[in-house]
């Protein structure tokens, strides 16, 4: 078991740049998950880490060793793959063995590990199986078995639930958070599932266009986004997010888009003391309330375009002043489409991004 | 209305015949080969013949029928082990690495595929002289792995190409080399495009004519075709030994699709990605 450390790695492909100066510590025992949307350089990164891609430029650590000249073999990894990629010729069991064997461990062992990771996986009933037998559930425990019984020092996960249904996702999901508590290793996992990244992640690597864009905990990059892409990117549905311009006014800040206008008075401080200039301003559809809250927050009027009923809530698109706001409420709303109500913004949860960056908000007493 | 019965006796008519009339001329031999010199000569010629072996002891023991097999044997053989041995690497580091102008290479290996014959005779013939290559058998597989190894390289290229990169990744993951991750990995699921690369070769070396009269003088030397083709003497036409021989002839390449047709049917890979 070990961590991982990335230094500057780079990817060019012709003269496409996929990764920029891509930096990044995990500690020992660790759950990174990247996350982005398609095309974003993740799963490259996953593969240079691997030993599948080569970088331009870059050093990679598994451990305190550079692997940067080490074949795949000799990283003492394990990947999962999206589409399984067990070997179909070979029973659940060979599948299972072949990179022991291919690492000359004794047949003792060998059964020993296969009986340790199917009782783990609940697989036992399967090992004379071949691949094509199986479901795409069963397919998938038995490439997660193949990467456990090597007792790797890192854990590489490419998208490995993507291929499964809306159900089985979930109760893989929990799975593998539960694996993750087990084994104690240090697990690498691509996704563009966002809810798949905030519960099992513990470290959450966010990237876009071939850099990353933060790293965080699944509550800081909820809940201090790092900028707009981050803001946009995680939460569903996704933040609200207002382009606009920011103009002082006196001791009085004023965020306007077109007709929309938001007056933040002297209460609140921006750090760093922003000057005039075009900015971002976020709030999340569940901190849109219908009703007062208790914290000092702006009343805005509005009419209600659509309401979602999700069951659970409400989703709710608001139009004000030429803009389209969505809250996420409770369901007991009686409110219905194309009636005039107002809605709260709590000043607390608003998301100020200037320059493509955060800066905070802070009301002063 | 299309009326299914009818149209099934249609099809089944259509194919008896598309098959009567590409078996038609084996069968004839069949026959011819089964008949008494007498029957081969009458005329009107007869049908049904009365089932005499002599054609096939006088083929195989006057006219020394064994040791063109033997020949053909070791020729078609070695032909398609080099070929395959050759292809395979060749086939995999086509459909895997990314090269620029790939489509010109395989464009190119269909072109000489295509190639005819009598084109290259002449040179072939040159070279073989001052390399010594005349009148051996070595000498008449070189050429015939130059001529065979297009089409081999060309279907497995094609398979290899079907089969999922990333099971070569996680091979290479699970501690195999590139070598090991071909012939542990892909080799076996390559085998149906491997046994149709090895029959196609193995059928064209056992069948080919022409740089056989051309390459090989020596009777002791000569492949089954040139062997049959040279019982023919000077004043005599010998039918019956003629169609004997073919069917021996014939006989282990019928044997050779019958046993690996099913290893030709595909379908091995299936479960190795989502289905």
């Amino acid at each position: 078991m070990a961590g991982f450390a990335l230094q500057g790695i780079e990817k060019t492909f012709g003269h496409t740049k996929v990764l920029q100066d891509i930096s990044l510590e995990a500690s020992d025992g660790e759950f990174v998950v990247l996350l982005g949307p398609s095309g974003c350089g993740k799963s490259t990164l996953l593969r240079i880490i691997a030993g599948l891609e080569a970088q331009t430029s870059g050093t990679v650590n598994i451990g305190d060793q550079v692997v940067d000249t080490l074949s795949p073999r000799d990283r003492d990894i394990a990947m999962v793959f999206q589409q399984y990629a067990l070997y179909p010729h070979l029973t659940v069991r060979e599948n299972l063995a072949f990179g022991l064997k291919m690492r000359k461990e004794s047949p003792n062992v060998i059964e020993e590990r296969i009986g340790e990771a199917a009782e783990l996986l609940e697989i036992q009933n399967l090992l004379d199986r071949k691949p094509k037998e199986l479901s795409g559930g069963q397919r998938q425990r038995v490439a997660i078995g193949r990467a456990i019984v090597r007792k790797p020092k890192l854990f590489l996960f490419d998208e490995p639930l993507s291929n499964l249904d809306a159900r089985l996702r979930t109760s893989m999901r929990v799975e593998l958070k539960k694996l993750h508590k087990r084994l104690g290793v240090t697990m690498v996992y691509v996704t563009h599932d966002q809810v798949e990244a905030m519960t099992l992640g513990e470290k959450i690597v966010v990237m876009d266009q071939g850099s990353i864009q933060q790293i965080g905990t699944p509550d800081q990059t909820y809940h201090q986004p790092s900028n707009p892409f981050v803001a946009g990117f995680i939460g569903n549905p996704p933040m609200n997010l207002i382009e606009g311009s920011l103009q002082t006014n006196l001791k009085n800040l004023e965020f306007r888009a077109g007709d929309f206008t938001l007056r933040l008075n002297a209460q609140v401080e921006v750090t760093p003391t922003p000057g005039s200039g075009s900015a971002i301003l976020g709030i999340r559809p569940e901190d849109v309330g219908l009703d007062p809250p208790g914290a000092i927050h702006i009343a805005l009027s509005c009419t209600i375009d659509v309401i979602e009923n999700l069951g659970g809530d409400h989703v709710v698109y608001l139009l004000t002043q030429g803009q389209r706001l969505v809250a996420r409420t409770t369901p007991n709303t009686i409110e219905k489409a194309g009636d005039s109500v107002t809605i709260y913004l709590p000043i607390n949860k608003l998301h100020l991004f200037i320059h493509d960056s955060r800066v905070s908000l802070d009301i002063v007493n | 209305m299309t009326n299914p019965f009818s149209e099934r006796i249609l099809l089944t008519l259509g194919i008896f015949f598309a098959v009567l009339g590409s078996l038609f001329p084996f069968l004839w031999f069949v026959l011819t080969s089964l008949k008494s010199q007498i029957q081969v000569e009458a005329i009107p010629p007869t049908w049904w013949p009365d089932g005499s072996v002599e054609f096939y002891c006088s083929a195989l023991i006057d006219h020394d029928l064994f040791n063109y097999i033997w020949n053909s044997l070791i020729v078609a053989s070695a032909t398609t082990v080099i070929a395959l041995v050759i292809a395979t690497p060749a086939a995999y580091a086509l459909a895997r690495i990314r090269l620029q102008g790939k489509v010109w290479v395989f464009g190119g290996l269909l072109c000489v595929a295509m190639f005819p014959q009598i084109v290259i005779a002449g040179p072939v013939w040159q070279i073989l002289e001052r390399i010594g290559g005349l009148n051996t058998h070595w000498g008449l597989v070189l050429p015939y792995v130059t001529l065979t190894l297009p089409l081999a390289v060309w279907i497995l290229a094609t398979f290899f190409q079907e089969l999922p990169l990333e099971l070569e990744e996680a091979a290479q993951i699970d501690g195999c080399t590139a070598w090991q991750a071909l012939y542990k990995v892909m080799l076996p699921l390559a085998a149906p495009g491997l046994f149709t690369a090895a029959i196609l070769t193995f059928i064209y070396a056992w069948n080919e004519f022409f740089f056989a009269l051309l390459i090989l003088t020596d009777p002791v030397k000569q492949t089954l075709p040139v062997g049959i083709a040279l019982f023919q003497g000077e004043f005599t036409m010998p039918w019956g030994e003629i169609a004997a021989a073919s069917v021996i002839a014939t006989l282990p390449l019928i044997v050779l699709v019958l046993l690996f047709q099913r290893g030709i049917i595909s379908g091995l890979s299936a479960g190795a990605v989502k289905g």
